[in-house]
């Protein structure tokens, strides 16, 4: 039968039945009560005593049944109701208890009590009526001092005042001569009691005055028990210690060692103390034995405060007659014991040496070049020391992969990475986070949070943009300011998107995002007048960028076409225009695709348009074109280069570093060398694509754990590389750039990726021929735009360079050329 | 290249070299008790050792007069109450943090110089019993810390055979690191409603297996033969109170008396000690 069923099925009246058959029974005493009653009330009248004619047995019984037969209770009841009735009056608050009246009967009580094997904790509430709390077992509550006056801190001595309570002091004082001058005579009466004692003595104060009755119960906090008179639980716990130690036992107060004394510096300032132990000779054994400075176990004869560890000599001059002091440390020492500390330490050797050395790192190749020269000179030796690396944790383990096979055979989906460029306000982040959401990377949800949050702030628009931009300055102002990085797989390649930034201001942003990618999308405002200031604005300088990064494949993304109605004319119209501008920027008619879409509503980016007015579209989706794109060939065995993005601290290694990896391959355990620091350093694990690997090949996006290096030597824009094959790092190059402005010799910024450098174009030694690269001109003095010139540039820093690396120089927030390192 | 500033000893143990001399004679690794059952060794207690802290102690535990043997010595100091820095919550209380750390020498076997599970473990326990002693709402939004470094942490360097674990001797540390930080407390003039002082007592078998236990107070674990169980006990004396308790050790569980009669005998460790400490601020703080 289920509980339910059983409640409904029961019977109340016959419950109610039984209960009340109970309750008859319970009128009358059973005969085991009975006899509990009567022998409860034989063992109180024991207790009691002569006492026990003050109350009726009718009165003990009643007792003894509240109380279950608890005797002790019973009689503790019956002492306070009818024996003692406590007096009803209102008593002095605070007042002794009296041992002889009150307290004598609870003794007796207690005596008989403790008779009987009880536990001890019990005894505490022995006694305890309920409610009628005899006075001397109350606590008495005093308010906790006020904090002393003064300032905080100090050791022992008087409590420093603050300036104002200086003055308040001093005020006060001086109104007391007042008045002590006023009445002179009475004042001299009045007896010196506990009034002059100062008022920053209170411990002192309260020890003393525990002694008198009188205060007792006051001064009771901070004192302790023994002194003060013994409670009777005190006195009960001492009779269950067995053999307790007497009241008023001399405090265990130990002699200091020779060590306390030393700290303490007892002697000097403690004369009571020094008169208490002063003739006490130390006992060697206990401290110190065989380490006496005369290594013999004897204390110091002199007192420890004068200074037996150092000695100061006169010494005559050799010149003159005069003397000088000389300070002999540790004189007792034997000399070469001493002479083992007059060099200077092995660590002040070392650390001097690195101090020497660090000016010049950048050339302790050509130090070590020069080491075959001569080998003992202190510059080498210095070098060679602070080339020493003590580092306790072990080496990274390397599995010794064959990267490249383990690549082949793997058959993963292909890696492609893509860069969104175009003019400000085109729509890039809008349409990539509308991707992303018909991709199913972030799901409705978060984009319908990111809307309400856009909303609030009246830029519901925005609310895709906000997928890629995540940062505050970036949501409030609604631009893209740094790369936002995002990825999505789609059947047979993961894609990896860089949205780079359109704003003008942030160009060095943009190039380091292109300099990732290895196509590009090139987003074009269609919208009436969007696409003339596009033109006119970034839209040009981040084709002439991308081009100039080495990015050959650009799908054009005519965005925002639903604002005109999917007009094929307007498409058109921009279609002829940018097709003529990308071939004049040298791009080849088969790496251009045009897709008219929309990035608000996502018409045909990954699902064709259903706009009945986008039916004369017929081609590929942006999708379909972006796998369609082939992606660069990879460098996959030449040396490693990795270009370092970001550089972070996790929990994994102090130094995680995240890149792509340019060219070549790495694997855990490998020893890789970052530049230009030229630290070495070892790869302790590979995320790739946010999952750990055993390795990664070139064109992929890595984050590298790092050890064995300081973090002070790798920073963003290094590249990291091969130990075998180093990237040389010089602060001089030779460019053959493509002048998009005037050149000549002028203050240049440089930008390699992520790296900025400030530089300097030192010469032009020759103006070369677009096509054919061949000399048209030796040593003009001015490029002009749009032609193709050597030029020579030195940089501010060293940094890692390297022929065919692609570099873009700014200058006055203008691109002005961009070009191949030669 | 890593940690050079510090001159690092072996991790392990090094014997000393012991000469063949007549000074030493042969060391008896147990030579029993040498005080009463219920007595206390002396201590020395000083306030105002660390002049740059708020309030300071030093507190030494006299060893017995064994060579080799080394007594309890520890500094305490105590930083504030100073105000909580910005990013703190908001407390209405004190912020109280101590911070127990032995010295690399201290004891038989080396020390870090970070604080290992044991020293958080009487750090905790130091915590737990000053709670209880100080006033804390006297000081809201502001933090105390209290730092007790172990000089010398009443180990036997002669005992061969490891009784049990070293629970023992962190019993009697702790035991004196609550002494010396109360102590420290009233030289920093931190209000407390009363000096709390630590105590321990243990029940020990002298005699072999089958004999009976007695109860000592203030045990040192090298004096007995075996340690049955132990507690240490931080008390109010004038307020009758236990801020902290700490019991360890195997009893019959049937047997309560014999767990309170030995925090009783704590307790009446924790009165000797604050009677030395009494003593010591009376003299200082007057």
């Amino acid at each position: 039968m289920s509980r339910h069923q059983y409640v409904r099925n029961l019977d109340y009246q016959d419950a109610m039945d039984e209960y009340e058959g109970y309750t008859e029974e319970e009128d009358e005493l059973s005969p085991e009560d009975r006899v509990l009653l009567n022998q409860g009330t034989a063992d109180v009248q024991a207790a009691l005593g002569v006492e026990a004619s003050k109350v009726t047995v009718a009165q003990i019984e009643e007792a003894l049944w509240h109380y279950y037969y608890d005797v002790d209770k019973s009689v503790a009841y019956l002492t306070a109701k009818f024996i003692n009735p406590p007096p009803k009056a209102a008593k002095p608050a605070i007042r002794q208890p009296n041992g002889k009246s009150v307290t004598s009967s609870w003794r007796i009580v207690g005596a008989a009590a403790a008779s009987r094997p009880a536990p001890s904790v019990s005894h505490l509430f022995r006694d305890m009526p309920w409610g009628n709390i005899p006075k001397h077992r109350e606590a008495t509550l005093v308010p906790p001092p006020m904090p002393r006056g003064g300032l905080l801190g100090g050791s022992g001595t008087q409590p420093k005042l603050s300036k104002l309570q200086a003055l308040a002091a001093a005020r006060k004082k001086k109104a007391e001569e007042k008045t002590a001058d006023n009445n002179k005579p009475k004042a001299a009466e009045a007896p010196t009691g506990k009034e002059n004692v100062p008022p920053s003595a209170p411990l002192n104060k309260r020890v003393r005055f525990s002694g008198s009755a009188t205060q007792d119960r006051i001064v009771a906090i901070m004192t302790p028990a023994v002194p003060s008179q013994p409670t009777q639980s005190d006195l009960q716990q001492q009779s269950d210690v067995a053999a307790a130690t007497p009241e008023n036992e001399p405090v265990l107060k130990a002699t200091p060692s020779a060590f306390a004394r030393i700290l303490c510096g007892l002697p000097s300032d403690d004369p009571k103390a020094k008169a208490s132990m002063g003739e006490t000779p130390l006992d060697p054994s206990l401290f110190g034995e065989r380490y006496g400075p005369d290594n013999k176990g004897r204390p110091p004869e002199e007192p420890v405060d004068s200074t037996w560890w150092f000695d100061i000599h006169k010494r005559k001059r050799d010149d003159s007659g005069e003397y000088e002091e000389v300070v002999v440390l540790y004189p007792n020492l034997p000399q070469d014991a001493r002479d083992n500390f007059a060099l200077p330490s092995p660590d002040d050797i070392v650390l001097a040496a690195q101090a020497k050395a660090k000016p010049k790192a950048g050339q302790r190749t050509a130090a070590a070049q020069s080491k075959k020269k001569s080998t003992h000179s202190p510059e080498t030796v210095a070098a060679a020391v602070s080339e020493l690396k003590v580092d306790d944790a072990p080496l990274p383990k390397s599995r010794g992969l064959d990267v490249l096979s383990e690549f082949e055979k793997s058959k993963g989906k292909k890696n492609a990475s893509f860069v969104v460029v175009g003019h400000v306000d085109a729509g890039k982040s809008t349409m990539m986070g509308r991707l992303l959401l018909d991709l199913k990377v972030v799901d409705q949800r978060a984009v319908d949070k990111l809307r309400k949050e856009a909303e609030n702030i009246g830029k519901g628009s925005f609310a895709l943009a906000w997928v890629l931009d995540q940062r505050p300055e970036e949501r409030s102002r609604g631009v893209t300011i740094d790369v936002a990085s995002n990825r999505f797989e789609t059947k047979n390649t993961v894609f990896t998107i860089l949205d780079a930034p359109g704003h003008r201001d942030f160009i060095p942003n943009m190039i380091a995002g292109a300099s990732q990618a290895d196509f590009a999308i090139l987003v074009i405002d269609a919208g009436i007048g969007g696409f003339e200031s596009g033109l006119k604005g970034q839209t040009r300088e981040h084709l002439l960028l991308i081009r100039s990064m080495g990015v050959s494949r650009v799908i054009v993304a005519v965005n925002k076409l639903d604002m005109v109605a999917w007009s094929q004319e307007r498409f058109n119209e921009i279609k002829n225009q940018m097709a003529g501008f990308l071939s004049a920027a040298n791009f080849q008619d088969k790496n251009i695709s045009f897709v008219p879409v929309s990035g608000l509503h996502g018409d045909n980016l990954l699902h064709r348009s259903t706009d009945p007015a986008a039916s004369w579209y017929t081609g590929p989706t942006l999708i379909e074109e972006l796998e369609n794109s082939e992606p660069n060939a990879r460098a996959l065995t030449n040396p490693l280069r990795i270009t370092v993005s970001d550089v972070s601290r996790t929990i994994q290694s102090p130094v995680t570093v995240s890149g792509r990896i340019d060219a070549g391959s790495l694997q855990t355990g490998d020893a890789v060398m970052v530049q230009p620091s030229g630290e070495k350093a070892y790869v302790k694990s590979v995320l790739v694509d946010e999952a750990p690997a055993e390795w990664a090949v070139a064109g992929q996006n890595v984050v590298l754990h790092l050890s064995h290096i300081d973090p002070m030597h790798v920073k963003v824009g290094d590249i990291i590389c091969d130990p075998a094959n180093l990237v040389p790092r010089a602060d001089t190059f030779t460019l053959k750039a493509l002048a998009f402005d005037i050149l000549m010799p002028m203050e240049v910024e440089v930008y390699r990726g992520r790296l900025q450098v400030g530089g300097r174009i030192e010469a032009i030694p020759a103006l070369l021929d677009k096509v054919t690269g061949q000399v048209i001109k030796k040593k003009p003095k001015i490029v002009k735009p749009a032609t193709v010139a050597r030029i020579v540039v030195k940089l501010e820093a060293q940094v890692p360079l390297e022929a065919g690396q692609r570099v873009v120089l700014r200058s006055g927030g203008q691109t002005v050329a961009a070009g191949l390192l030669e | 290249m890593s940690d050079r500033r510090r001159v690092n000893g072996p991790a392990g143990t090094t014997l000393p070299p012991v000469f063949d001399d007549a000074v030493f004679e042969k060391l008896d690794t147990r030579n029993g008790r040498s005080r009463p059952p219920n007595a206390t060794r002396k201590l020395f207690l000083k306030t105002g050792v660390t002049p740059s802290a708020s309030g300071s102690a030093y507190l030494e535990i006299e060893s017995s007069a064994k060579p080799g043997v080394s007594g309890l010595k520890l500094s305490c100091s105590v930083h504030g109450p100073r105000s909580l820095p910005r990013s703190a919550p908001f407390s209405p209380h004190i912020v109280l943090s101590t911070h127990v750390k032995y010295a690399p020498f201290a004891t038989k076997q080396r020390r870090g110089y970070l604080r290992d599970p044991s020293e958080r473990d009487l750090g905790i326990h130091l915590e737990a019993a000053l709670r209880g002693a100080i006033i804390a709402d006297r000081w809201p939004k502001s933090g105390v810390d209290i730092i007790i470094s172990i000089i010398e942490g009443d180990q036997d360097r002669e005992t061969s055979k490891l009784q049990g674990d070293e629970v023992w001797d962190m019993m009697n540390a702790l035991s004196g690191c609550i002494t010396v930080a109360a102590a420290a407390l009233a030289d920093a003039g931190i209000d407390c409603v009363d000096t709390v002082a630590g105590g321990v007592a243990a029940l020990v078998q002298d005699a072999g297996d089958g004999s009976t236990p007695s109860i000592v107070v203030d045990p040192i674990p090298s004096e007995h033969e075996q340690i049955l169980a132990a507690c240490c006990v931080a008390y109010l004396p004038t307020r009758d109170e236990v801020t902290n308790l700490w019991f360890r050790g195997d009893l019959p569980a049937s047997d309560l008396e014999l767990y309170t009669s030995i925090v009783e005998h704590g307790i009446q460790a924790s009165k000797n000690a604050n009677r030395v400490l009494i003593d010591c601020l009376s003299g200082t703080v007057g």
